[in-house]
């Protein structure tokens, strides 16, 4: 085989190569819609906006951290992965509830815990008032001669004023 | 001039705020009809006092004195003079001013009205008002002066209250040349009223709370101060409702993130108060009708007032940041410590009375489905809401990073996960409770009452999956259970009605009339209860079903979404007449090939900052909300857009409306006397002269 020919088929292999890893390339880069990318950023809030989503936020940050996600997205990140790397980067502030376990269970778990405290305390109360229910009315029976004694008097008095 | 007019009467009002509270506090405790007349004639004085100094920074507002710093700081030459009214509560300073003048009118109004039906409470009442009013003229006066001027001492710029020693008043024209206008977020027509009505709801609690406190102080724990402040309380809840409802409608306009609640810690600030207050307005009925719960009612008014106290200083200390709330400022600490003095002082009085036995309930509970019973579950559910919002607002954030040095947020996520239990909690006691006796009621009499209801509310749901063909059946059973608070309502109210046809033989009309004549609290409340189902249908659906989507458009491509064409025709750059450049992207709506609207989202351009002015077509199905969020540089032949479709957002404002109309109705004055009898008195008095 003559050496150029040999050459062209070398040319012609290690072209064919590099478009096949450009094509493998290619897939391992997939494209993301905006849609995606709010859908994670509605997730989380930027540190220094004003208690406002970053999907919606108008801010150059806000901005670049939304791109950042694309970036993350189209590398073929995760969305908990790509949370959790911008929880690592800038604390539990960027997120709407705490992927630390302490403070996750700290804030998710108390307003329950005190939920059970008042509806415990309030169910007590109830019962207890209800089974009070019959002495307090013998209770109210016995006194009613007194308060009508008490309303007669005062009647009495009343018509001695006038 | 006007600054020396408003500062003179400010701290007159000061004076007269802290003597009406030396001498009623006296001369109650002496028993000194004088000194209480006195204490009065002071307390009534601090209304036209503040009149004069708010009128005084509204001229200066109005007539461009920008030598005055607030003036300056909120207005410029190019500010529209609807806007130079509104800048009156545009920031710190003038919205405190403005929040003393309005209580100094509760106060006033309170003092009048209840002067001689409830003399025994008034010492009190003036002296706890009137230490809420100096405490807040106090702030303005040493702490947030909008009094304060420009002035040049040697060369440099400082703003005094007095004026510093060899100082001369700097050029008109640079102080309006390097004004800075006010806040962007605040150009809005919702702002004209929005923050008033929030005040008037704030500073309207003060007049229970001054109440409560006066029948703790004085022994007079009857149900007078309840009878005095019901009114009062639910004038200062409608303005609340109202301000949370123009709040909501604001954020949807103006902030551009396609909803009205975003559970940010200002917004929930203003919200539990209302909270606490509409489980008083439940519980204070049972004290009326039956002389019990009376510590629980003296705990939600003092609560519901050191939730308005709180609310404020979380809202103007710079605790929290968020997009309503005010700059950091100094007066953090004096808020704190008041807040924290009025609570402990309150509940350290009610406590003392407690366990002097002076608050024992009248009855006792007797059966676990009564109304009371009921009414005492919908105050646990109501109070509950305000634990888990006030957690998630301000406890979990503040504990974090004072324990655990960890700055956090609990954002919408920990809102839909904590709150929706307890609402439909709410919503099943709102259908319930009104169907149940006082006293008592028996299983089998409730179960009958709710057999219509239910049906109606099965029938509603059904109709919802076949129009809206959906079947998600967490919004589905939403739905019923909202659904059913309200057909109760309806139900309560039919049922009026054709009792009254069939014992009068009245027309329908007619007795439907006399129904809410003769007890406008008690149809005023099924109105309010029908406003409250109609929100919470349009909160269901806007939140369960709404849709967004993001696309970028060359000029003459559509989008497909939610049913309409949206078509992006090109794009406009103009000047308004404030100054403030816009980018305008045109856009047609299209449905079924037929043109509904043309939008204009748009992006206005300010010196301090930008903002984006949503696009929006309104149906009662819903709203095609259109956000312009970005365009090509140089010719905008592409932009980008964000599209909402939001499913019944409109019958969250149609249910406020409701529950406005409800209100009014409830608290509309009832005759004493009914009227027969007042045309037949004269006639009486002429005869017995002439006799």
């Amino acid at each position: 085989m003559k050496p150029i020919l040999i050459r062209a088929a070398l040319l012609i292999l290690i072209l064919t190569a590099a478009a096949g890893l450009a094509g493998a390339q290619d897939t391992t880069r997939r494209t993301v819609t905006a849609d995606e990318v709010n859908a994670i950023a509605k997730q989380m809030y930027c540190p220094v906006c004003e208690n406002i989503p970053l999907d919606v936020c108008g801010t150059a940050a806000c901005a670049q951290w939304r791109d950042e996600i694309r970036i993350q997205l189209e590398s073929g990140s995760t969305p908990d992965e790509i949370i959790r790397d911008f929880v690592a980067r800038y604390g539990d502030r960027v997120v709407g509830t705490p992927q630390d376990p302490t403070l996750r269970a700290l804030s998710l778990v108390t307003p329950w815990i005190a939920a059970g405290l008042v509806v415990a305390l309030a169910l007590y109360l109830l019962l207890r008032w209800w089974r009070q229910r019959p002495a307090l009315a013998t209770a109210a029976g016995a006194t009613q001669p007194a308060d009508d004694d008490y309303r007669a008097r005062l009647e009495r008095d009343l018509q001695a004023r006038r | 001039m006007l600054s020396e007019i408003g500062l003179i009467t400010l701290l007159l009002s000061f004076v007269a705020a802290v003597y009406a509270v030396a001498v009623a506090a006296y001369g109650g405790r002496v028993h000194s009809e004088r000194l209480i007349l006195s204490a009065r004639n002071a307390a009534l004085s601090t209304f036209p006092l503040l009149l004069v100094a708010t009128g005084a920074l509204l001229i200066a507002l109005m007539t461009q004195q920008y030598q005055n710093s607030y003036v300056w700081s909120v207005s410029d030459p190019n500010t529209p003079p609807f806007y130079r009214f509104t800048a009156l509560w545009g920031s710190q300073k003038g919205s405190l001013l403005f929040w003393c003048f309005l209580m100094s009118a509760f106060a006033a109004g309170a003092l009048v009205i209840n002067w001689r039906s409830h003399r025994r409470l008034m010492p009190y009442v003036i002296a706890y008002s009137m230490a809420t009013l100096a405490f807040f003229v106090g702030l303005v006066l040493f702490y947030e002066n909008p009094f304060e001027r420009w002035w040049l001492v040697g060369g440099e710029a400082v703003r005094t209250v007095l004026i510093p020693d060899g100082a001369v008043a700097p050029s008109a024209a640079r102080l309006a040349e390097t004004a800075n206008g006010l806040n962007p977020l605040l150009r809005h027509f919702g702002m004209i009223i929005h923050p008033p009505m929030l005040y008037l709801g704030f500073v309207g609690f003060v007049i229970p709370f001054a109440f409560a406190m006066a029948a703790l102080a004085s022994g007079d724990l009857s149900t007078n101060w309840i009878k005095a402040t019901r009114r009062w309380t639910l004038i200062a809840w409608l303005f609340l409702s109202l301000g949370l409802l123009l709040g909501g409608r604001w954020a949807y306009d103006v902030l551009g993130w396609g909803g009205y609640w975003g559970w940010d810690p200002v917004e929930n600030a203003a919200f539990l108060p209302w909270l606490i207050g509409t489980a008083f307005l439940h519980s204070v009925m049972i004290q009326e009708k039956r002389g019990m719960l009376k510590v629980w009612n003296m705990f939600l008014v003092l609560g519901t007032f050191s939730a308005v106290i709180f609310g404020t200083f979380a809202t103007r200390s710079g605790l929290i940041d968020s997009v309503h709330s005010f700059a950091r400022s100094e007066i953090g600490f004096p808020m704190f410590f008041f807040w924290a003095a009025v609570t402990v002082i309150s509940v350290g009085l009610l406590l003392w009375r407690w366990n002097r036995g002076e608050l024992k309930d009248d009855h006792p509970f007797v059966n676990i489905l009564s109304r009371e019973s009921l009414f005492v579950l919908n105050n646990v559910v109501f109070v509950l809401l305000f634990v888990a919002i006030f957690w998630g607002s301000f406890g979990a954030p503040v504990i974090s990073e004072i324990v655990m040095n960890e700055n956090i947020t609990l954002g919408r996520d920990y809102f839909l996960q904590v709150t929706p239990p307890l609402f439909v909690a709410l919503y099943i006691l709102m259908g319930i409770a009104p169907l149940s006796a006082w006293g008592a009621t028996s299983l089998r009499r409730l179960g009958r009452s709710l057999i219509v209801p239910l049906v109606l509310a099965a029938v509603f749901v059904a109709f919802i999956v076949i129009v809206g063909h959906t079947a998600e059946p967490a919004a589905l059973f939403g739905y019923g259970i909202v659904s059913l608070a309200g057909f109760v309502a309806l139900y309560e109210t039919y049922r009026g009605v054709v009792a009254r046809q069939r014992s009068l033989g009245e027309n329908p009309l007619r007795a439907l009339a006399a129904l809410f004549t003769r007890s406008r609290r008690r149809y005023g409340g099924y109105v309010v209860h029908l406003g409250i189902t109609v929100i919470g249908i349009g909160v269901i659906g806007s939140t369960v079903f709404q849709q967004e989507t993001q696309r970028t458009l060359a000029v003459g491509d559509s989008l497909e979404f939610g049913g309409y064409t949206m078509r992006y025709d090109g794009f406009t750059n103009a000047i308004a007449d404030d100054g403030r450049r816009m980018e305008i992207a045109d856009i047609t709506l299209l449905r079924d090939g037929r043109e509904l609207a043309r939008l204009r989202p748009r992006h206005d351009i300010y010196p301090t900052m930008p903002m984006t002015i949503a696009g929006a077509y309104s149906t009662l199905e819903n709203d095609f909300y259109v956000l312009l969020v970005g365009w090509e540089a140089n010719n905008a032949n592409s932009a980008t857009f964000k599209v909402y479709i939001n499913p019944l957002i409109n019958l969250v404002w149609w249910g406020g409306l409701i529950l406005i109309l409800g209100t009014l109705i409830g608290t509309w004055p009832t005759e004493t006397v009914p009227a027969h009898l007042r045309e037949a008195a004269p006639a009486r008095s002429r005869a017995r002269a002439s006799a």
